[in-house]
This record gives structure tokens, sequence and C-alpha cells, in this order.
């Protein structure tokens, strides 16, 4: 009888393929079985084949749910991308206070979120926050307004504090793009009369590819699943107005229908992985 | 020699992986043989009641310090029963991943008609120790209709209604109003008299405004019908009694209402962004005349003002409709349950006897800020104005009970969604009543 011998790196692997395995394969496989069941998390559960999907695309408030998730991601990946390759390019530049400049742009980033759409929450409040203060001081008493009374507001208030926030980790990834392209390209491109745009974008753009690639995928990833800054600064409010798919997956958990809300789970991973791999693959041809 | 530490570590994590995965044991560690031990932990499982630990779960903040307190002392008297107390702010959520997980405490303060439903908690007719102290009317809130029996003991009583002015409204000569024309006559002459205050002081927070519901729309059907009646018609969604999608029904009168008042400047503009802490900064400093909440929020206005002892009013809700009466919520509050799977059944009735004792009680229901349930305790739960204007209006008003029979999938916070959505202008009143209607069908 033959053994085949496993290799040593294959050894050495084993343990974490155990806690793959264990935390993120066995849940998988479970979430995928009790998303054809009517499960409502303490009573038996009963087979429903694909009724919870078909129901998703029935229920409105999912779909509107699904617009409001795309909304806040196409935001902000795009917002976080511009604005953070913005501070990439300043912070690759000289100027004094340059340091503190970088800490205080990627201090918000290691903050949770939670707690900085609770900061954020008291401070735009309307009517009591403290912008309103400053403003009213001013003499600008309605410049915030009630933002949370309208959807549109509302959800570009979240957009706005989401880039705000993150933006600094963006900008981190680019920083380091830009300061791994060698100097001699963009001085030949000096020498043969490129302008500052054409070396920016016929020079730098082409070289960032990698870190833009890493920059939209972690980006559409984040904001499609999320969950924490909403929660914290509207609730998901007015009524469901910027509920995002995760919160929907947690209230229908919550609200007894878990085989429905693994189900709702399934599909969010999938239009997670969509865009994800679009974007993998435009930005691999691309570099 | 790398082989075998690598081996080494990886026995270690496996064991200490697999450890961290099996049930609690209570067991001492001894080195015993492995099959001994076998028999030593079957054996505990069968024995009575030794060294039990008692897990009691509990989502009222209020209570944690005087529980502690009270548990430290019980868990001295070296019974062998220890209690661990665990609090979760989002417990009525929790405690369905703990159902879920089978990871269910042996006492806890949640409580769930779906749980009931499911049998999930232990019957408690036979504790003729603690009815016998009870109110009557508690005893029967804590009645399940369906199966007519009691799953959990009420320790407290709450009402709910109107927080006045007081000074306010003897300064225009006003008192509270029993109809809903008398009730936005007040709320305008406030407004006359006092451009700077809102009249009536509405925060957004879903439980607050799912809570209007229970009180206006809801209250009008357990008053019209009587709990029993109502609590059938809920339980079996009866929409000849329910109407909630009905133009003229309870449900989109109350909308109506509501919507009314905010066009007319009588409720706060910030409603849909303003938190319970707002609402009551406002009104202990005067910059709100009246609002709607249950007894829980009396501790939090005397500790921001407690020169404002002697001017809390309190009123019952005014009738909404033309053949409604004037109600107020009189509850049952601060249920322990015992789950009926647990291994700790004895443990748990003595511990929750322990602490049904009449000197535990008083101080309950000092820290909780609402009067005991049990007949044999006396204590100072409030102000004495604020008891005279609580006991005035329970007196004359329909008592109604909380709505424990809504569908499972559409909570309290769910409606109060709904009505964030009627004040933000996404439905018009007769829309709003059946958005509901459909979300509480749906909810079944």
């Amino acid at each position: 009888m033959r053994h085949k011998r496993i290799s040593w790196a294959q050894f050495l692997s084993l343990p974490a393929l155990m806690l793959y395995g264990m935390f993120f394969v066995y849940p998988l496989l479970r979430g995928i079985g009790m998303s054809v069941t009517d499960w409502d998390g303490m009573g038996e559960a009963t087979f429903v084949g694909l009724q919870n999907f078909i129901d998703f695309f029935h229920d409105a408030r999912a779909m509107h749910d699904i617009k409001t998730t795309l909304i806040f991601a196409l935001g902000s990946a795009v917002l976080l991308n511009v604005v953070g390759l913005c501070y990439a390019l300043l912070m690759n530049s000289d100027f004094r206070g340059k340091s503190i400049a970088r800490v205080v742009i990627y201090l918000p980033a290691i903050i949770s979120p939670l707690i900085m759409g609770y900061i954020w929450f008291f401070l735009l409040q309307p009517g009591r926050g403290f912008l309103h203060y400053a403003f009213a001081q001013l003499g600008m008493t309605d410049i915030i307004g009630s933002w949370m009374s309208s959807y549109p507001s509302a959800l570009l208030v979240l957009v706005l504090v989401n880039v705000w926030q993150f933006s600094g980790m963006t900008m981190i990834i680019y920083l380091a793009g830009l300061q791994s392209i060698p100097s001699e390209i963009s001085e030949a491109a000096l020498i043969d009369g490129a302008s500052n745009w054409q070396r920016f974008w016929r020079v730098s753009v082409p070289m960032l590819m990698p870190a833009i690639r890493i920059n939209v995928v972690t980006n559409i990833i984040g904001s499609l699943s999320v969950f924490d800054v909403i929660m914290s600064l509207t609730e998901g409010g007015p009524g469901y107005a910027t509920e995002s798919l995760s919160i929907y997956i947690m209230r229908m958990c919550y609200g007894s229908r878990t085989g429905y809300s693994t189900a709702v789970a399934m599909i969010l991973f999938f239009i997670i992985l969509i865009p994800v791999l679009v974007s993998m693959r435009f930005t691999r041809q691309k570099s | 020699m790398k082989k075998w530490i690598a081996m080494l570590l990886l026995s270690l994590m496996l064991v200490s992986t697999l450890a961290g995965c099996t049930p609690a044991a209570t067991t001492p560690a001894t080195e015993a043989p492995a099959a001994a031990e076998a028999t030593e932990q079957a054996a505990a499982t069968e024995a009575p009641a030794q060294d039990v630990n008692l897990s009691f779960f509990t989502g009222k903040v209020e209570t944690i310090d005087l529980l502690d307190e009270i548990i430290a002392a019980y868990n001295a008297q070296s019974n062998g029963i220890t209690v661990e107390q665990e609090y979760q702010a989002d417990a009525s959520n929790i405690i369905k991943i703990k159902f879920a997980s089978d990871a269910v405490p042996d006492v806890m303060t949640t409580y769930e008609q779906e749980f009931v439903d499911q049998g999930k908690y232990l019957p408690l007719n036979d504790m003729s120790q603690w009815w016998d102290r009870l109110i009557p009317s508690m005893k029967e809130s804590c009645t399940d209709l369906a199966s007519g029996n009691q799953y959990r003991v009420c320790t407290n009583m709450t009402m709910a209604g109107f927080f006045y002015n007081k000074q306010m409204f003897a300064d225009l000569g006003i008192t509270p109003a029993t109809t809903w024309e008398g009730f936005v006559a007040n709320l305008e002459a406030i407004k006359a008299a006092y451009p700077d205050v809102d009249p009536w002081f509405i925060f957004g927070e879903a439980w607050h405004l799912g809570h209007l519901i229970e009180f206006f729309p809801q209250g009008y059907i357990k008053a019209k019908y009587g709990a029993t009646a109502a609590k059938q018609a809920f339980l079996s969604n009866d929409s000849s009694i329910l109407q909630w999608g009905s133009p003229d029904g309870a449900m989109a009168t109350f909308a109506k209402n509501l919507v009314d008042l905010q066009q007319k400047g009588l409720i706060n503009a910030d409603v849909l962004t303003a938190t319970s802490d707002n609402c009551i900064d406002a009104f202990v400093t005067g910059k709100a005349a009246m609002f709607s909440n249950g007894m829980w929020c009396l501790s939090g206005i005397l500790e921001k003002n407690p020169d404002m002892a002697d001017n809390i009013g309190f009123a019952p809700y005014p009738a909404m409709m033309a053949d409604g009466v004037p109600v107020v919520l009189v509850a049952e509050d601060s249920g322990y349950s015992i789950y009926v799977d647990s291994p700790n059944k004895d443990a748990a009735v003595d511990f929750l006897t322990y602490l049904f004792s009449a000197e535990n009680m008083k101080k309950y229901s000092e820290a909780l800020g609402s009067p005991s349930a049990f007949t044999d305790v006396t204590a100072d739960w409030a102000p004495a104005s604020v008891v005279s204007g609580v006991s005035d209006a329970v007196k004359s008003a329909t008592n109604i009970g909380f709505t424990n029979e809504k569908p499972a999938g559409f909570s309290g916070d769910d409606a109060g969604r709904l009505v964030q959505d009627l004040l933000a202008g996404t439905y018009t009143p007769e829309e709003f009543a059946l958005a509901y209607e459909a979300a509480w069908n749906a909810g079944f």
C-alpha cells in the first residue's frame, strides 16, 4: 500500500486550513443549507427551496436597500479614490507640517466607524449639533438644515462621513504607489516636454494601477457591506430610507426570518463579488 | 527535530481549540484517568443541583447595580448556588442568538410572545408563594392568553402617559385634555403664549414612535373592546376589529392627527433626529411643555433637575377617536422567566424567591422608579407629588397594557420606523395606514 507523503509546507499550512475551514467553509456551508429553509432561529426548519431568493426579489424594501447600498458604494468608492489620490499627491510634495497633516488625515481610519458615526451625529444633529451652533454664530442657521428628513440628503451625509473617515487609508496606499515610481521616468517625460498633467496621466496613473486595484476592490467590498456608520448615524432612517443590505439582513435575522436573512446574505455575497471581479479584471488589463 | 516541534505546537493548538469548544465544566481539575473523569461528569449531570452556576440574563440597565448587590448577598449565603448576571443593552435581540445557539440562560428578563408560542419558558402557575403576593391585575397581565399559563412574574408596574409642566399649565389656566380637540387647543395655547417652547416634544427613536402607536391607535382598540378581546383580535389578526388600513380607522386617524400637529408646528421641528436625552433636557429646562413616556424616564428628569419634582404633571392620553376615551398605560414591568429546559430550575426558583422578598423588592422599586407589583411592598419610588398625580391619572382613565401580541415579524421598532416615514413625508396618512396593515399582515 502506497502512502502519499505530505510536504513540509502542506503540513505547516494545516493550522491555517483548519481555522479557515472552521470559521469560513463550515459557516458558509451551513449558511447555504439555512438559506433554503424557513428557519426562524429557534424552531424546526422546513425546506422551502429557492422561495427565499424569489421573495427577496419581490420585496420592495429589499430592492430599495439594494439601490441605497449601490449608491452608497458607488459614491464612496469614487470619492474615496479621488480624495485619497489628491491627498497622496499633496503628501508626495514637500511642505511644512506634512507629517502632522498625514497623521490627521489618517487618524479617523483607526477609529471605529460606529463611534465615528455617533460623533458625527452629535456634530451634525439638526438644530442641536455643534456645527449648527457654529453656523448659527455666523448667521447661517439653515446651512445644515434637516438633512435627515430626506433620502438624498441623508445618503449624501453618510457618503461624506464615510469618505472623510477612510480617505486616509486610501491615501496611504496611493502614497506608497507614488513613492515607488522611479523618479527617472518622470524626469525623462519632463525632458521630452510633457506637461504636469501629461506626466500625471500618462506616467503616474498607469504606474499606480496596482494601488488603484487594491483601493477600488477594498473600497467596493467595504462600502457594499456597510453597516456600522449607517446604524450610528441614521439607523437606516428615516424609516427604512437609508437602510443598507447588511442592516436589512440583521433586521430580518432578528425578526425571526433567519433562513430568509441567510439567503439575502448569499445574494449580498454575489453582489459584492461581481464588481470586485470586474474591477480586478479591468485594472489588471490596464496594468 | 523541527517536525517534532511543529507537531507538538500543532497538537497544543488543537487541544486548546477543542477545549474552547467544550461546554463549561464544573468538575474540579484533577489528573484522574479519562474513563473515571467521564463517569464523574455523567454523575454530576444526574446528581441533584449542587454547586450550581445559575445564569441570569437581563436588559434592564436601571437595575444592574442593585442586582449586583442583591446577587452578592444571595451568593454569600453559600447554599451551593452562584448566580451570575449578564447585562446586554440589546437584550431582546441577543436572547434570540442565545436560543438559536442553545446557550440559553436559566433566568431572564426578556419575554417575547414568539418564545411563549414555542414553549421556551417554564410555566410558573404553581408558584403560589409569588402569585399570592402579586396585585391581581398584574397576575392577569402576566398570563398568556392562548394557554392560560403564567410564564413570567413581573416585579413592578409601569405607567405611561403625558408628562407635563404643571407650572406652565397653571399659568395658562389649562388642564390636561380628555379629547383630541381639547388636546390640540392646549398645544395651540402653549405655542401662542410661549413661542420658543415645543408644546409636545416627540423624539425620533423608533421605539418611542412605536410606543405612540401602542398608546393611541392600539390603545383605542384596547379601550373599546377590552383587554382580553383586543388581545384575541391581535393574536388572531381579526381585521374586522383591527381595521388597520381603513381610511377612517384608528391608524389613519392617528397619522392624520400627527401630521396635522407637525404642519401646525405644535411638535418639535427636529422630531426625526431628536433623542430621548434631548427630550429630557428640553423638559427640565422649560423648552418643552409635555412629552409622552413611561415612568422609566422619571429618574432621568429628577437627576437633571431635582427641583422639578413638584412641577411634573402626569396625564392620560386624550381620546383620539370620536367614540374613544382617555387611556393610560398600566402595565407589567420587569418580568422574570425561567428557561423551560434549564437544568437548574430549582435553583432558579430559589434565587427568584430570594429576589422577590419584600425587602429586596422595596429597593428594586426605588431603583427602578416604578411602583412594586407586590402587595406587601411599600416603596418611595417617586416624589409624593408625582405619585399622587399618577394615581389620579390611573383612576381617571381606562387602563391599557402593552401589546405583547404583536406578530413576531413586526416589532414595535418596525412600527416606529413607519412613523418616521410618515413624519418625513414619505406617506400620506391613508398610505401610512395601508403600509402599517401590510407590514402587520406580513409579520404574521
